[in-house]
């Protein structure tokens, strides 16, 4: 087993630069981060109908994805418990059973084993099929429509598992009829570590200002302006946003009233957010109401991120400690005319789609990040996300620690403190334990939000 | 697409596969500006669906134009995407990527519109960056070309990319 005492320095907002390279890290991520967190598995809009499936990955076990006769989803291991060969090859369809291409065992929907070649003939009638179903996801649930799975039976439930968070999603994922994801998703590859990109969406607000200056300048509108004449033309920043990381180490940074900024003619996006937002701010109240009208960089412990206002919603599977697949849907609001949602799927697909103008910016960052980790000297380093330190803590009417700018590290330094939690405990008591004390335990007992309570307003 | 007719003379393939030959170097030497005002016609469809991989019995119906695709540009987002390149900002591209496209398999066919042409063409780009980064993307267009005097122009290109996972980390690459 790694040592993993040293590998994050909460005080100092450093992580060991080998967290990004060493395969010894990356296995113990495997058992005690993807073995244990709840994992984006699809949206119920991908799969409505009884018998449809989808299949993905959690961490890098192969999974189905189905809906069952009762309108309940499962989730299975792809593999078959003869000789472990996958048993569905499609990425989504509508089945009654899963026939694995090696022998024919037959696999119901619900992943019991229904059918074996030859049963009499050469197992004699001694096979035992009930142990031999395809093993089972421990838990499967959903949040608002976003399914999820965990192989820990003792985990938290999923809405205590998103805690905190959940109430900033709400803003937009119980508006407007909720949210869905459309579309088949497009994959691409990325060589890199899978912390990189999650690390890079749910704080990364100073980059939108030089990584991405290109494209949002052609976009244009509100972020074009202010950041395609460089960082000296910008607002007062205190004004622009906020960063807020929570309880499981979710977290994302908002910018105030540009939800629709990566769209080039948002007119119809914002229109459809102008009349649903009084249901927002009746159900969440102005800062409710603040969020839904705002730009979200986010992620989800550990690898699921998105951008909310720009419909993008992303899932980094990791493929070892320097590779992962990219998998993207759009994101949009049920309620949304056909038209809305396509105009919409067009902008999300042209800015962080596989040839989006923004995607493609972040792509060449993130491998190098990782890919420079490969020198030995270079890998005894460290990585720095000190910025906002100090001015972050608990805000008066905002759930989690608040920081005070969009463009700050405070959710990199609480994702790197959960990962950093979840790879020393033992199991899920030793985390559970500090669910009322983890804000203290991290920045003190008088950590307060410089972020002024009257900007709802 | 305009109904499929007669294999084209041997005269008029070869001006097309001269067209696409054209294309390709001014792919290769960053031309993208004058690729789109000299090649591409304004009413142009330039698509590429997302293929998922299916079982044979799937009867869901191939994507359209009205699905996400990771192309689906109109002649303004081919500017759009040029504009961004021109910006001298985009920092990925600068040291460039070096970029080949070798173009095969060009089948030529008239149409029941004279000023049409349906053609098929197969494609290999190689992208190769920065030091030793490379990407090889395979697969195959089709396309209706506009005659325009003794040139043509690009009405509709559908790209299919033969790539479930696209193995590389973008397409930011006219094919």
């Amino acid at each position: 087993m790694v040592n993993v005492d040293n590998l994050i320095d909460l005080d100092n907002a450093v992580q060991s630069k080998n967290i990004f390279w060493d395969q010894d890290v990356y296995d113990q991520e495997m058992e005690n981060i993807f073995g244990r967190s709840w994992l984006f598995l699809t949206h119920e809009s991908q799969i409505p109908n009884p018998g449809d499936f989808f299949t993905t990955f959690m961490g890098e076990d192969p999974v189905i994805v189905a809906r069952q006769m009762d309108g309940t989803v499962s989730a299975f291991i792809n593999s078959c418990t003869h000789r472990g060969n996958q048993v569905c090859h499609a990425d989504s369809g509508n089945a009654r059973s899963f026939v694995c291409s090696y022998h024919g065992w037959a696999f119901g929907l619900d992943g019991k084993l229904a059918g074996v070649p030859l049963e009499a003939e050469v197992y004699y009638n001694k096979l035992d099929k009930e142990s031999m179903r395809l093993r089972e996801v421990a838990q499967v649930d959903n949040y608002r429509g976003f399914i999820f799975g965990c192989f820990d039976a003792k985990a938290p439930p999923l809405a205590e598992w998103l805690g905190e968070m959940a109430w900033y999603m709400d803003s937009w994922a119980n508006t407007g009829g909720g949210a869905e994801l459309i579309g088949t998703p497009m994959k691409t590859i990325l060589r890199c570590n899978w912390k990189v990109p999650t690390e890079n969406f749910i704080g990364d607000g100073y980059h939108i200002t030089w990584t991405h200056v290109a494209a949002l300048s052609v976009i244009g509108g509100p972020l074009g302006e202010a950041f395609s004449g460089g960082a000296a033309e910008l607002p007062p920043l205190e004004d622009m946003g906020a960063q807020i990381t929570t309880r499981h180490g979710h977290g994302f940074g908002v910018i105030w009233d540009v939800g629709h900024a990566i769209h080039r003619n948002p007119q119809n996006y914002v229109e459809f957010q102008q009349q649903t937002l009084p249901e927002v701010i009746e159900k969440q109240g102005e800062w409710g109401g603040k969020m839904y009208t705002g730009h979200w960089n986010a992620s989800l412990f550990p690898n699921c991120s998105f951008l909310y206002g720009t419909n993008t919603f992303k899932v980094w599977h990791p493929k070892g400690p320097h590779e992962i697949e990219v998998w993207t849907w759009t994101l949009v609001q049920k309620n949304m005319s056909p038209a809305l949602k396509r105009e919409i799927q067009k902008e999300a697909i042209m800015s962080f789609g596989t040839a989006g103008t923004l995607e493609s910016d972040d792509g060449e960052n993130m491998e190098t990040c990782t890919r420079t980790n490969r020198g030995f000297q270079t890998r005894k380093g460290t990585m720095n996300s000190s910025m906002g330190l100090g001015v972050e803590g608990r805000h008066p009417e905002l759930p989690g620690v608040v920081g005070s700018n969009f463009i700050g590290e405070t959710s990199y330094r609480g994702f790197y403190r959960f990962w950093d939690e979840m790879m020393r405990a033992s199991d899920w008591d030793a985390v559970s334990k500090n669910d009322d004390t983890w804000v203290e335990r991290w920045l003190g007992e008088n950590a307060v939000s410089h972020l002024p309570a009257s900007q709802a307003a | 697409m305009s109904q499929q007719g007669a294999l084209a003379s041997l005269e008029l393939s070869y001006q097309v596969e001269q067209f696409y030959y054209r294309e390709s170097r001014l792919m290769a030497q960053r031309e993208h500006r004058r690729w789109w005002e000299t090649m591409v016609h304004p009413d142009i469809h330039y698509w590429m669906p997302i293929n998922e991989v299916r079982f044979l019995k799937d009867k869901r119906p191939d994507p359209t134009p009205d699905d996400g695709g990771i192309f689906n540009d109109t002649y303004t987002d081919l500017d759009d995407r040029i504009k961004r390149l021109e910006t001298g900002m985009v920092w990925m591209e600068d040291p460039p990527s070096r970029i080949r496209h070798l173009i095969s398999n060009v089948e030529v066919y008239h149409t029941d519109d004279d000023s049409k042409l349906s053609v098929y063409s197969n494609f290999h780009v190689y992208r190769n960056r920065r030091q030793r980064d490379e990407a090889n993307l395979i697969g195959g267009r089709e396309d209706v070309l506009i005659r325009d005097g003794e040139e043509f122009k690009i009405l509709k290109r559908k790209i299919s990319l033969d790539m479930r996972v696209v193995l590389d980390k973008n397409l930011y690459v006219f094919i």
